[in-house]
């Protein structure tokens, strides 16, 4: 599936299916795939990397150049999870060798078994969350869609997991019942997050200012940049045609952490 | 790329034990044998053993500090990195229910010299003299065995110690100043301060926070790197890894890192003999001493008695009330987020630079005893991610979208009191750890009144971020700090401690950190476990001899020994503080 997404050369019809690129708004037209998506173009936070501490250098340019080989997951998972992360953070948006590697962050945790320090009673330990939860979607899909997960179309994937998204599983109910799927949710896109966000090339996507030690940031007010961030530049996108994932719902009136991502019902007061 | 004059900057050289820029240890410091019998094994070096360590060093005390993590050089261990920083947290296996389970780790548990001190966001507000007495007021909760009156003075040392950076009038409980001038706005501030003012809410402007503000001594101002739940490289916020452990090292005192306590020994006459611990292999070891101090913080404290369990004290260490391990307390401390129009880059400034205590106290017009603070927080790519999918339910095209936004939100933390219950608990689990050492297991509930504040806290914070300006408003529910569980008081059946934080059961075996505190009010603790560290040293000091070898209770306060503090910390350039 990736190889659809393989650089193109300049002026060549695009070797990719369009309805999984993100559109500009209005015309609809695509947004061809580039090195950095977001709205600071040409701001690069490693370019300054001459301004940071010897340490967080050290540690940022290992996480860009040192990917991790596959070594906790098997093929068959590695394939379903890799399917599950194209959706989870999408990146049909960057070409190819920008893509920020999740799956392969993910694996190495699971493979050190790093834990973030504490595990709620309603889960299993994480490889288990992530072994019943591979288990439990390809049963979702299989009740949906009649296939394999990673055999469904892309919109089908989408689709198979804005029902964990929503916490309304129609399969798998045995494994939902010994883990809470608000819970496991949340478990995999905080390593998503923790993996694309800690990127430096997320960093430029968002116009973060990333390590400032020594050197120190300067203009604190008003949100203006320093001298070596960009101002940014605003453009309008709709998500691509073949995904269903760019909504979004407020829980504001959701006041405790569990009744936000456990599902449960509000029956206080 | 850009190359700096004299070329990229370098960390620290060897045979330095760098403690931000221009600060380091040289090592090694004094190392005692098992075999010693020292005067105190503190347990966790932390914000309470830290002050400990020092003050009882300066004293001429041998002491020694068990710490589970490592002894930071800061240079070469700490980062510009919310990845790279997992290490500053406490990350061992810990089972959290109840139908309120808090996180751990980088939530709140720090682990290494410093321990939560080295990653707080360095909020350092007194409590209100209403926090003494919530039960006397307002029936709930529990009075401590101390008043504010007697806490006070160490607050104001303490703020110097720090020091402390805020204004120079700070209005509500018992009104004081600061010795450090208020930090500059960042966008957050600026937000809290619009919101608060439309509204006709007064707001503290630049702190009070213990970062400093302008360079002093060997530790540079700060640089509004926005990094400071990660560690502080630059040493402008403070941990007892800069501010106490150098001098308490200096005269004498050892921290002995990567060592895991795992039991306290008990020795004749019905008194402490030492700890066993394990050292960073997995080899135990059993450090004597004449008296112990559990500096653990709420989860590792209890959990440490608990798992002292031995004949005659079959409940655990200091248990006969069966109190040891309840009263756990966190905060409520949602998170409310407002869009701007203008770009805000919140990653600037210190996360801490201003808050409001206008809504504390009790109010009788509420549904709900007791109150919130709201406070500026300034949440980094990871952690405003984790929001998002929270607060918005947000991910795939849609998480990438508000995360393209990052830099037009700014975003309060309202930091709510939660009173304590006896069923909050920590009890040991049966899974064990990478040294077969118990697991603790944190059940956590919220009771009505709780609910109620949280609430109207919520409420109230996503009113003010309106008034701000900000075009839309979310908020992603959570829980802040820890304390209790090896509360104080003064009748031994209902607590684990006395006031000054020696155990109820033991003479010689006693207990200062955050889980001697009966209630919390809505300030962070940090401060507060300071102070009450440097009152507990100030005891033992005035106690001499008496602390080791008599049973009688002396429960007269001691006088403060101001000259025990780190030097040139005070008598100068304040002019309320001789």
């Amino acid at each position: 599936m990736r190889k659809s997404f393989r650089k193109h050369a300049e002026g060549q019809p695009l070797d990719l299916d369009t309805s999984l690129l993100p559109r500009k708004s209005g015309s609809g037209e695509a947004i061809v795939p580039s090195e950095q998506p977001g709205y600071y173009p040409g701001y690069s936070t490693l370019s300054q990397q001459a301004y940071w501490d010897k340490a967080t250098r050290d540690l940022v340019n290992d996480r860009v150049q040192n990917i991790p080989r596959i070594r906790y997951f098997t093929g068959d998972s590695a394939r379903f999870w890799r399917a599950v992360l194209d959706h989870v953070l999408p990146q049909t948006d960057r070409v190819a060798e920008r893509c920020i590697p999740l799956l392969e962050r993910i694996d190495e945790r699971l493979f050190h078994n790093r834990s973030i320090g504490y595990r709620y009673e309603k889960m299993p330990p994480d490889r288990e969350a992530y072994r019943l939860a591979e288990i439990a979607i390809n049963e979702e899909a299989q009740a949906r869609y009649s296939g394999k997960y990673v055999d469904l179309p892309q919109l089908q994937q989408d689709l198979v997991l804005q029902v964990i998204h929503d916490g309304k599983p129609a399969a798998a109910k045995l494994i939902w019942k010994q883990m809470s799927i608000g819970r496991f949710w949340l478990l995999l896109m905080q390593d998503a997050i923790e993996v694309y966000y800690s990127h430096p090339w997320a960093w430029d996507e968002i116009g973060f200012g990333g390590p400032a030690y020594p050197r120190a940031y300067t203009r604190l007010e008003r949100g203006e940049p320093e001298p070596w961030e960009v101002e940014e530049e605003p453009y309008e996108w709709d998500a691509p045609r073949y995904s269903v994932s760019d909504t979004t719902e407020a829980t504001n009136h959701l006041h405790t952490e569990s009744r936000q991502n456990e599902f449960i019902p509000d029956e206080s007061l | 790329m850009k190359t700096p004059l004299f070329g990229p900057f370098e960390s620290s050289r060897n045979g330095h034990h760098a403690l931000g820029p221009m600060q380091h240890i040289d090592l090694p410091m004094r190392r005692y044998q098992d075999a010693d019998e020292v005067d105190y094994v503190i347990v966790g070096c932390g914000s309470g053993g830290g002050v400990l360590l020092q003050r009882l060093s300066r004293a001429g005390l041998r002491v020694v500090a068990l710490e589970a993590g490592p002894f930071w050089d800061t240079e070469r261990d700490w980062v510009s990195d919310e990845a790279g920083s997992h290490k500053l947290y406490w990350e061992d296996l810990r089972i959290t229910g109840g139908t309120d389970p808090l996180a751990f780790g980088a939530n709140n548990s720090g682990k290494g010299v410093g321990g939560g001190s080295v990653h707080w966001a360095a909020f350092t507000p007194r409590f209100h003299p209403s926090d003494f007495e919530i039960y006397t007021r307002d029936g709930v909760g529990a009075d401590w065995p101390i008043s504010y009156e007697i806490l006070k003075p160490y607050y104001e040392q303490l703020e110097l110690e720090m020091p402390v950076a805020g204004p120079a009038y700070f209005p509500w409980g018992h009104p004081h100043g600061y010795p450090y001038g208020p930090h500059p706005m960042g966008g957050v501030g600026n937000a809290l301060i619009k919101g608060c003012s439309a509204l006709g809410i007064p707001v503290s402007i630049g702190g009070p926070v213990a970062i400093l503000s302008g360079s002093r001594a060997d530790r540079p101002h700060c640089i509004y790197r926005g990094y400071c739940i990660q560690g502080c490289k630059v040493g402008a916020k403070a941990s007892t890894l800069i501010t106490h452990v150098p001098d308490g090292i200096a005269h004498g005192g050892e921290v002995r890192e990567y060592s895991m306590a795992y039991r306290i020994g008990l020795g004749k006459l019905g008194r402490v003999s030492g700890v066993h611990y394990f050292d960073r292999d997995g080899a135990a070891w059993f450090q004597r001493a004449k008296a112990v101090i559990v500096a653990g913080y709420a989860i590792e404290t209890p959990r440490l008695l608990l798992n002292s369990a031995c004949p005659g004290h079959e409940n655990g260490l200091a248990n006969s009330s069966d109190t040891v391990g309840r009263y756990l307390m966190a905060q409520a401390g949602n998170v409310v987020l407002g869009r701007f129009e203008e770009p805000v880059r919140m990653y600037k400034a210190p996360p801490a630079h201003a808050l409001t205590e206008e809504f504390y106290e009790t109010d009788s017009r509420n549904d709900f005893a007791r109150g919130f603070a709201i406070q500026t927080v300034g949440p980094l790519p990871i952690a405003f991610g984790k929001q998002m999918v929270s607060a918005k339910r947000a991910w795939g095209w849609g998480l990438r979208r508000e995360m393209m936004d990052y830099n037009h939100w700014a975003s309060f933390g309202l930091l709510g009191e939660i009173l304590p219950w006896a069923d909050n608990r920590v009890t040991l689990s049966e899974e064990r750890d990478q040294f077969g050492i118990s697991v603790p297991h944190i059940a956590f509930s919220l009771h009505d009144n709780d609910h109620r504040l949280i609430k109207a806290a919520k409420n109230k914070t996503m009113e003010v971020m309106h008034a701000a300006g900000a075009t839309e408003v979310v908020q992603e529910a959570r829980y802040a700090h820890l304390v209790g569980a090896a509360r104080m008081g003064a009748d031994p059946r209902t607590s684990v401690v006395d006031k000054f934080g020696r155990t109820h059961d033991i003479v010689n075996l006693f207990v200062c950190d955050g889980s001697i505190l009966p209630t919390q009010g809505s300030a962070n603790p940090g401060l507060t476990i300071q102070a009450l560290a440097a009152r507990t040293a100030d005891y033992l000091i005035a106690q001499g001899e008496a602390i080791f070898t008599s049973n009688k209770r002396d429960m007269t306060e001691p006088p403060m020994r101001r000259e025990l503090a780190p030097p040139d910390t005070w008598g100068h350039g304040v002019p309320r503080v001789k």
